[in-house]
């Protein structure tokens, strides 16, 4: 239900627009498959999460079938990604992965998506590139 | 929900390329499937550009590809370009038909403008550039010239050129505190330079044959050599501590040197060669020294090169002529015949060396022959006292000897050993009037005096005359001062009693024990010493010597009464022992203990009217003793005569009514079963004597054995209440509850108890126990660790805490942390020998056995463990010791002991009957 509510963008032109659009708001793109099992359950995170957030950030998906423009340049190859942008710029956030660039896992639990999305926001805010997350995911993403 | 932005809804211009509008960069996390570190690629923007010429039927767009041309050619500009803002002002823009046409129409007026006036401008650029380039020369262009000349370099010039110094000012200073630095010089730097100017004499043959050094074979060597030196050490100390009294040192030192030698000789057995070349440099650096021949000789007869030794010692038998070492040493090695050839040159060099002389005589097969030698021998030094004595000794005829021996002493009348050789040969008169020119030949030697006296004691001349010729001896050497000390003396005296000589013996005792001490009480103390010495020494004579003339100074002094008793009963005749008692209660008639001795003596030895008497008369001496009435009344007792026994009693109470005798009455009426009485009499003891443990600890007990419980409780409640430090009444009394399966009560007698006698082990112990045989295994360990810290050196709840409480694992280190806390303990000891027994060390359990009973001989459960030990692991012999010991010892405490000794049934068994029951009754 979540892909359907959250806006969706139709082409490369849209993203861009998506990310320069905002400037004082993180821009949270879910790039995937709409049809996919594991995007379905992030999109109902990201959509469960929206209202919460949306003071500080926005949300957007992104069916990577329809847009492939980005699939090479992000390295979109997962079912699921999620990347943030802010300002137009490219937030980095240390999952504790190995992957700093993006999300690249199902997250169904709303407080830690709500977490993070905060911490990253508190870290643009402040000029950073990169932020850590509250929580390490390289064990519970590998098990 | 989510206010939405107005772009969603717009549609996205037909040739955008995603991404390019924005400046996005894309990012490589995996290599293996990395895309463009870059923005949108090229093809990407190339693709979206022909789609889009495509769409508009028109052909691809030249502008954008020009561009992409003039990019290639000189491509520094897009290098140095602002990435921010890298495709100008417009970036943001979207670029359409109408750009194109604009970038189309710029392009071709910038081409026409270029084809004007192109050749002058061309020549004008080249010519300004050389005129830029001549006054900018290049380095290059500079060092053209020079670096052609460079081809003649050859590769060996290229790899010989110097290396660039620093020359720059910066690192100065660093170079500078390096250059100061110091390092300390090693060891082995400064060993060198001093062995520089050395001359290294060292001979190494080892290496000189190419072989390695044995480093370990020499080394075994050394350690052989200095442990034989230390054993040399130790028996010469010995030596001169058991025989000579008087040192030569100049005989010391040499003797020394000789020792050294030899030594080599007999233990380097390792590296033979070395010491060969070792001797045959000192041989040949001094050839005036004896006993480096000597070595050298005895260093081939070691090495089984017997005619080589004969070689060497002949050639140190002519350089060194005058040392009868060395002809003894070539004596030795020759056969017997040369060695009679070599002797009588040796004593032509040396006619004065008395060994030589003997060891021809030894030579000599014949007896003729060997006193012709010594004949010869003694008429060139008629002095010698061993050649004397060898003569006297190849006589077979007394008379011929005797004849010998006067001649002797004529020439050396201050040879007391010649004097008293020819006493002894001569008849009795005859010897008398010897020893008598002894004496005025040599008037300062004891030794002929007690020649003298021992003369008399074999002719049988009775004490009498013997101790006046002591007495003789005594002043005349007193006179002289030749008087020897109070223990040499004595040792003189254990000398002549060793020789069977008692009575001189006696008799020196008996004059010379009071020599030079002071005549007061000292002596007393000095004598009983002394006596224990000889005692010690197993000389009981002398011993008996000595207490027989202390006894006559002290004639009132019990103890030395009793360790004349003593002496005579552990090593005299009954008869003699008796006699000395009964003197001995003439003189201190008021000393029962002397009395009691008697009568015991008597009474083992069956005398039981004897000793009846003897308690009379000790009676009539001591009124009122309460140790004679009850020993009178165990006389009585044990030769059956209960009435006799009990009308003791019953006088001893009325008369010397003490408390020990009311214990007495109640235990004998035990003993007959005679129970009723028995509590009568406990009943009247405690009015008279509330406080006394013993007897309620009695009166609970035949309450006990009546099975009366309630009545044995109250007699131990009054009894604790009435002798609340009394331990046992404590422990019968939790012991009674514990019976009756009242654990609960017994615990809390117990903790009444230990409140009542603090830091008592055996009160700890009980407490312990009740709980361990409640089967509170862990409560008994709370209290065992509460109990150890009040009583950390009982030996008892060590043993209660190593046996029952800690698992077999953990004895051992228990055992070495109680040996810590409480060292001589003989409960522990026994203990640690259980546990050697246990694991079959049965060397070391006797040995702690035996430790146990040196501790403390009363404890009888030590002999019973031991007993039990041996029933398993000992020789009927040791039994038969140990028996015997036992009976001796008689030991009356120990926990088990105690108890079986104590019980009415067994009052009259001996203590090898009541050892079997222990031993029966031990865990």
């Amino acid at each position: 239900m979540g892909s359907i509510l959250i806006p969706h963008l139709k082409t490369g032109w849209h993203v861009d627009q998506a990310i320069m659009s905002e400037e004082e708001r993180l821009v949270v793109i879910r790039f995937g498959k709409d049809g996919d099992q594991d995007c379905m359950k992030m999109d109902e995170t990201l959509f469960k999460v929206a209202e919460r957030v949306k003071n500080y950030a926005v949300i957007y998906v992104c069916d990577i079938e329809q847009v492939p423009d980005f699939n090479t340049m992000y390295e979109l190859y997962d079912n699921v990604t999620v990347m943030f942008f802010f300002r137009n710029k490219h937030m980095m956030c240390d999952f504790g992965t190995g992957n700093n660039n993006k999300l690249n896992w199902v997250l169904e639990d709303k407080q830690e998506l709500i977490d993070i999305i905060e911490t990253i926001y508190r870290g643009a805010k402040k000029g950073r590139g990169l932020v850590i997350s509250p929580k390490d995911y390289s064990t519970r993403h590998r098990y | 929900m989510m206010n939405k932005k107005s772009f969603l809804q717009m549609e996205a211009p037909a040739n955008y390329v995603a991404g390019l509008g924005r400046g996005a960069t894309g990012f490589t996390t995996r290599s293996d499937i990395g895309p463009a570190r870059e923005g949108p690629s090229e093809e990407a923007i190339k693709a979206v550009l022909a789609k889009r010429a495509q769409a508009l039927g028109q052909d691809a767009p030249s502008s954008f590809s020009k561009d992409k041309k003039e990019d290639e050619d000189d491509n520094d500009t897009e290098r140095y370009q602002d990435p921010e803002n890298e495709v100008g002002l417009f970036a943001g823009g979207t670029y359409d038909e109408d750009d194109d046409e604009a970038d189309r129409i710029y392009a071709a007026v910038d081409a026409k403008m270029d084809k004007r006036r192109k050749i002058q401008r061309e020549a004008r650029e080249i010519a300004e550039r050389d005129e830029y380039e001549r006054k900018n020369p290049k380095i290059q262009q500079q060092f053209a010239d020079l670096k052609r000349g460079l081809e003649t370099v050859s590769d060996e010039d290229w790899a010989s050129l110097p290396e660039v110094g620093d020359l720059t000012g910066r690192n100065r200073r660093a170079k500078q505190n390096q250059i100061k630095r110091f390092y300390a010089v090693p060891d082995s730097v400064l060993a060198g330079a001093r062995d520089q100017g050395a001359m290294d004499t060292t001979v190494q043959e080892d290496n000189a044959d190419g072989t390695m050094t044995n480093f370990a074979s020499i080394g075994a060597a050394q350690k052989k050599v200095f442990g034989s030196r230390l054993d040399q050490v130790a028996a010469s100390s010995n030596d001169s501590a058991g025989g000579s009294t008087n040192v030569d040192p100049k005989g010391y030192l040499t003797s020394l040197n000789n020792s050294v030698i030899q030594s080599i000789t007999e233990q380097e057995v390792g590296d033979i060669k070395r010491v060969r070349s070792l001797l045959d440099s000192v041989v040949k650096t001094n050839p005036k020294h004896a006993p480096g021949w000597i070595a050298a000789a005895r260093v081939e007869e070691y090495g089984n090169r017997i005619v080589q030794a004969r070689v060497i010692i002949a050639k140190g038998c002519e350089h060194c002529p005058t040392s009868e070492d060395v002809w003894l040493e070539a004596i030795r090695l020759n056969e017997s015949q040369n060695a009679k050839i070599i002797v009588a040159t040796a004593v032509k060099n040396l006619p004065k060396s008395i060994r030589l002389w003997i060891e021809a005589a030894r030579l000599e097969s014949d007896t003729r022959a060997k006193k012709r030698v010594i004949r010869k021998g003694l008429d060139v030094i008629p002095q010698s006292v061993q050649l004397w004595k060898e003569a006297v000794n190849l006589e077979d005829d007394p008379n011929d000897a005797k004849i010998l021996l006067a001649r002797a002493v004529e020439l050396i009348p201050m040879s007391v050993e010649l004097w008293l050789a020819l006493a002894r040969l001569e008849s009795y008169s005859n010897a008398q009037a010897v020893l008598n020119k002894a004496r005025k030949a040599v008037p300062s030697s004891h030794e002929i005096w007690l020649a003298a006296a021992r003369l008399q004691e074999q002719e049988g001349k009775g004490d009498a005359i013997v101790s006046q010729v002591m007495k003789r001896a005594i002043k005349q050497l007193s006179d002289i001062s030749a008087m020897l000390k109070r223990e040499e003396w004595i040792a003189e005296a254990e000398k002549c009693e060793e020789e069977g000589a008692i009575l001189t013996c006696q008799a020196i005792i008996r004059e010379t024990l009071g020599w030079e001490l002071d005549e007061d009480d000292d002596r007393k103390k000095t004598w009983m010493e002394d006596a224990q010495n000889s005692i010690g020494r197993g000389k009981y004579e002398t011993a008996r010597a000595i207490y027989a003339y202390a006894l006559r100074v002290f004639y009132n002094k019990k103890s030395i009464w009793r360790a004349a008793a003593d002496l005579e009963k552990n090593h005299g005749t009954k008869e003699a022992l008796w006699a000395l008692l009964e003197k001995a209660t003439e003189s201190c008639p008021t000393s029962e203990v002397l009395w009691m001795m008697l009568a015991k003596e008597k009474w083992q030895s069956k005398d039981v009217d004897g000793a009846r008497r003897v308690l009379g008369l000790a009676f009539k001496q001591n009124p009122n003793n309460e140790d004679i009435w009850l020993a009178a009344v165990k006389l009585e007792a044990e030769n059956k005569q209960f009435d006799a026994a009990r009308s003791l009693l019953k006088t001893a109470r009325n008369e010397a009514g003490t408390a020990r005798v009311w214990i007495k009455s109640v235990a004998y009426e035990r003993q007959l079963g005679d129970i009723d009485a028995a509590l009568e009499l406990v009943n009247e003891g405690l009015e008279k004597y509330p406080k006394v443990d013993k007897l309620w600890m009695m009166k609970g007990q035949i309450y006990q054995g009546e099975n009366k419980l309630p009545q044995a409780r109250e007699a131990y409640a009054s009894g604790t209440k009435a002798c609340p430090l009394s331990v046992p009444l404590w422990i019968l009394a939790s012991r009674l509850e514990e019976a009756a399966g009242v654990v609960i009560k017994a615990r809390s007698i117990m903790d009444r108890a230990r409140l009542a006698v603090p830091k008592n082990p055996q009160l700890w112990c009980e407490s312990v126990r009740v709980e361990r045989r409640a089967g509170n295994l862990q409560q008994a360990k709370t209290l065992m660790a509460n109990a150890l810290q009040q009583c950390p050196s009982s030996g008892l709840l060590w043993t209660e805490q190593i046996m029952h409480l800690e698992g077999r694992s953990q004895r051992k280190s228990r055992m070495v942390e109680a040996i810590r806390k409480a060292e001589s303990d003989p409960v522990l000891i026994v203990t640690i020998a259980r546990n050697f027994w246990a694991e079959r060390k049965l060397d070391k359990a006797a040995a702690w056995f035996e430790k146990a009973i040196v501790a403390d001989a009363d404890q009888g459960d030590t002999w019973a463990w031991y007993w039990k030990y041996l029933l398993e692991h000992g020789t009927e012999v040791k039994r038969a010791d140990v028996l015997s010991k036992l009976s001796v010892t008689e030991p009356r405490h120990g926990e088990i002991w105690q108890a079986i000794a104590k019980a009415p049934q067994n009052a009259t068994k001996t203590p090898e009957e009541i050892l079997y029951m222990v031993v029966e009754k031990l865990e």
